[in-house]
């Protein structure tokens, strides 16, 4: 039997899949959707694997359910090895090249990304984003660049970027094999293309073909093998809903607006 | 030599002038030195270039006072609680300016000024736009083969503050396990301010961060409320949310009036 299951929990069990047992795991900033797909594959079929976290810079061994008051706890009461932020970046992250799935700001059809401004110019932009992080720092080396997008739009899916801060395929980089795989809320991608063009490999149950080409904004290769994503197991969802992330914080990231801001709330309520 | 360093908040935030680089301590909403910008934007001063691994609530209630003329960080957002409103607000309209930097080019550029060279090089931002809004970071040649590498320029903040768990009068600090890129304030600014939630005469566990180039101590409890100061207390995300939602309904002046009259005791 099929469980219920929400798409914050259908993009959480695709993040876990793509997870190989005893590799290094890199987590960004409010990135609860990789954290809890990242303890999902550990509880699953992943039990070795090793985080390394953008909060403290620490490295850790084993999880904890997802929390935002909290989050140090996790993180700093059960590391293995605390580092620096600047030990973490200069000493370690090449050496290691940790699994890390980026959340782009905007992605072009080669998986070139920008997590700087949108709309409008450099100088004047229609919106300011936070930032790039350390994104452009390890695009141009890294073997293993993964994306998530909870909000599957033209405005992500551009022909062009506004700014590019993160590499994609069709760089002069010999050492870059560039960006592997997006997961959207719609479905999910490779970049096996001509030219390392993004194709759609499976769309989510209940989502047509026409809905994802229609809201990406440049035209969508198909993949040979196209097929519907796999659901979640009864395990995988009762994972993620009392072991992992009761809270439900996950689900901020594919939430916008009036239904964000409750939802932001009611976690922040549940948590005191 | 050891010499004790112990002051008042209000004669330390006087050693940041007009126009200085200021660098803060912690990261994000963690261990963030919210006593000390308290204090800063009571004293109003302002034109500074804020330098900070990564900003949210400080550093965009200084933004958001005016005291900021360039910010230089690698990601400036509230975390779960969506986009720092102020900073979005004013570099959106261009009234802040960025300096792009990303997490190599701050913590290279560190320690670029802890070795005493001019820059780090490193692997990243060939082939970005980065290369382009900063045409002052250039590439460089590796003498030994034919590749090229960013240089990273060096980083030295006039003024960098600190806060920790436990301080001696010396300046020797114990920050709780979230180690930031504090080491490096510590060493490669020209003046070192720490904020702690206790002064004691010894501390009894090792210290994260060592006093020599430390020029004051403040004892500041609570001093980094509502951002976290591990294990002492956890992130007050119902305040942050309150802030959040207090700006994006234009009530950044209404919440800054507050925000100064707290005294350390509250």
């Amino acid at each position: 039997m099929i469980p219920d299951y929400t798409v914050d929990e259908l993009i959480c069990v695709c993040i876990s899949r793509q997870v190989e047992d005893g590799e290094p795991l890199a987590q960004g900033i409010a990135t609860p959707l990789v954290m809890a797909g990242y303890l999902l594959a550990k509880l699953t079929h992943a039990p070795n694997v090793v985080f390394g976290s953008a909060i403290g810079g620490t490295i850790c061994a084993e999880g904890a359910p997802l929390s935002i008051a909290r989050i140090e706890d996790i993180w700093l009461g059960r590391a293995i090895s605390l580092t620096s932020f600047p030990r973490a970046v200069c000493d370690l992250l090449f050496r290691l090249q940790p699994k890390e799935f980026f959340r782009p700001g905007q992605i072009d059809p080669y998986g070139n990304f920008n997590n700087i401004f949108m709309g409008g110019s450099y100088r004047r932009p229609n919106l300011r984003l936070p930032g790039c992080g350390g994104i452009a720092d390890v695009t141009t080396y890294h073997s293993r660049v993964y994306f998530y997008v909870p909000r599957h739009s033209r405005a992500v899916f551009v022909k062009k970027l506004d700014f590019l801060s993160g590499l994609g395929h069709g760089h002069p980089l010999p050492d870059y094999p560039g960006p592997h795989y997006l997961v959207s809320n719609l479905g999910q991608f490779d970049f096996k293309g001509e030219g390392g063009r993004m194709r759609l490999v499976s769309y989510h149950p209940d989502v047509s073909v026409e809905k994802i080409k229609k809201r990406t904004g440049f035209p969508l290769a198909l993949s040979p093998d196209l097929h519907e994503t796999p659901p979640p197991t009864a395990e995988e969802v009762h994972l993620l809903r009392e072991e992992i992330d009761p809270l439900g914080i996950r689900e901020l990231e594919t939430l916008s607006g009036a239904r964000r801001r409750r939802k932001l709330r009611e976690i922040i309520e549940r948590e005191q | 030599m050891m010499i004790n360093k112990v002051t008042t908040l209000t004669e330390a935030v006087e050693l940041v002038r007009e126009g200085d680089m200021l660098a803060l301590g912690g990261m994000t909403l963690y261990r963030r030195p919210v006593a000390f910008v308290r204090e800063l934007i009571r004293q109003g001063t302002g034109n500074l270039t804020l330098l900070t691994f990564t900003a949210s609530f400080a550093s965009d209630l200084l933004v958001g006072a005016g005291l900021v003329s360039r910010v230089r960080s690698c990601y400036f957002g509230m975390e779960a609680f969506g986009l720092a409103p102020m900073f979005t607000r004013l570099a959106t309209a261009g009234q802040v300016k960025v300096i792009e930097e990303t997490e190599a080019s701050i913590t290279f550029g560190l320690r670029a000024t802890l070795a005493g060279v001019g820059f780090m090089p490193g692997q990243g931002w060939v082939e970005t736009d980065l290369l382009k809004v900063r045409p002052d970071v250039k590439l460089v040649g590796d003498p030994y083969s034919d590749r090229r590498y960013v240089a990273f320029p060096a980083i030295k903040p006039d003024v960098a503050v600190i806060h920790a768990r436990l301080a001696d009068p010396y300046g020797n600090a114990v920050l709780g396990g979230n180690l930031a890129v504090d080491w490096e304030l510590t060493m490669g600014s020209e003046q070192v301010i720490i904020t702690a939630e206790r002064v004691v005469d010894k501390l009894e566990e090792r210290a994260d961060t060592v006093g020599l180039r430390v020029t004051a101590v403040v004892e500041a409890p609570a001093g980094a409320k509502p951002t976290s100061c591990y294990p002492d207390y956890p992130l007050d995300s119902a305040e942050i949310l309150r802030y959040v939602e207090t700006c994006n309904s234009d009530g950044f002046e209404d919440y800054l009036e507050e925000f100064l009259e707290l005294r350390i005791e509250d």
